[in-house]
């Protein structure tokens, strides 16, 4: 059983427990002083730790499911929303997408996304900057929900607009994206080291502004590169579509496709 | 139990998380509380230990973050320990 909600779920771990009529965390050890009458607990709880418990409850969810997710995270304006627009628009009928967006305030990100025709919730945190596990535990039932029994295949989600807590926390994605969009400039792989060693993928956006940014490519793809040489790195303009546009679906169809043979 | 005497956190130098914001946040939500309203702060920052992705060498790191590997030059360091926010100890009376 899932610890948050009681829904059916493999690999739970239970990570809180009764003694001694109260509820504490993990294994411990008391030591009574008996002479001034203070009593010490040693905890050793991780707060960090219930929330990456969560996040593979949720992997394991998303797997059962058959979807892969992805984890897209940059500052606010990079064009997350716009792509994925144009991403839908590009696989409908072919794959089948559905999106959680987290946003401070307002629906607007969930209904550009639902006006595309897939199912789409909408996360506000009312302040907090990033997502957390626990919110997309919630959100993915809601989208379940929302898609009324039918599977999806690539789950979206978009994080809140910073590239700086998001990359903290994992919500249980298979691949994390970090987007720069080339208004920004290509110092940010320097500058938030963190989004780009945590995640599997970089994409540059907006490339049709090249001609009137100074935003070196190659530059910005080598500095991120020499953070993580992991990272595929992909340069697009969803609007515009062409070759980078195409690789990025190439990239999604793959992880789909990768997906349906783990399951075969 | 009347009151808690002091709190013991373990704040890793990679975690993100700010020590001062945390004291402040302590703080804040201490104070009047009939249980923590006179107790402690103890912040412990262990030194984080991170691995090589490429050639798995082992090294520690008392800064912020440590560059790059010593001995292939890569840049991609899991950190090992020093990225976790634990509660360690609570003091009671």
């Amino acid at each position: 059983m899932c610890d948050s909600c009681g829904c059916p779920s493999p690999g739970t771990t239970s990570y809180s427990h009764d003694h001694d009529g109260h509820s504490h965390s993990h294994s411990h050890g008391h030591h009574h002083n008996a002479t001034s009458g203070t009593r010490t607990v040693d905890v050793h709880a991780s707060l960090f730790a219930a929330n990456d418990a969560l996040a593979k409850i949720n992997r394991d969810h998303f797997e059962e499911m058959g979807a892969v997710a992805l984890n897209l995270i940059s500052s606010p304006g990079s064009g997350k929303t716009t792509l994925l627009e144009h991403t839908i628009e590009a696989l409908k009928g072919e794959i089948r997408i559905g999106v959680i967006e987290g946003d401070i305030e307002t629906e607007r990100d969930a209904d550009r996304i639902r006006a595309k025709g897939v199912p789409a919730i909408q996360l506000t945190t009312g302040g907090a900057c990033h997502l957390d596990a626990a919110m997309i535990h919630r959100g993915f039932h809601q989208l379940q929900k929302e898609a009324g029994g039918d599977n999806i295949d690539l789950l979206f989600i978009e994080n809140v607009g910073n590239l700086v807590c998001p990359a903290t926390f994992d919500l249980g994605e298979h691949e994390r994206v970090v987007l720069v969009s080339v208004p920004e400039g290509p110092d940010k792989p320097a500058k938030y080291p963190k989004a780009f060693t945590s995640s599997h993928t970089f994409l540059i956006t907006k490339t049709d502004l090249l001609p009137y940014f100074d935003f070196p490519v190659a530059e910005a793809t080598r500095e991120a590169l020499q953070l993580n040489h992991h990272l595929k790195v992909i340069d697009l303009c969803a609007t515009k579509g062409g070759e980078g546009f195409e690789s990025w679906l190439g990239y999604l169809r793959g992880l789909v496709a990768a997906m349906k043979a783990k399951r075969r | 139990m009347e009151k808690v005497l002091s709190v013991t956190m373990e704040i890793g130098t990679l975690s993100g998380v700010v020590i001062d914001s945390f004291q402040f946040g302590f703080d804040t939500l201490t104070t009047g509380e009939r249980l923590l309203g006179e107790s402690n702060l103890i912040i412990r920052t262990p030194d984080a230990v991170c691995r090589c992705s490429d050639c798995g060498h082992v090294m520690m790191s008392s800064g912020i973050r440590t560059e790059q590997c010593p001995l292939c030059r890569n840049r991609l360091l899991i950190p090992e320990s020093g990225d976790d926010l634990v509660l360690r100890q609570v003091e009671m009376e």
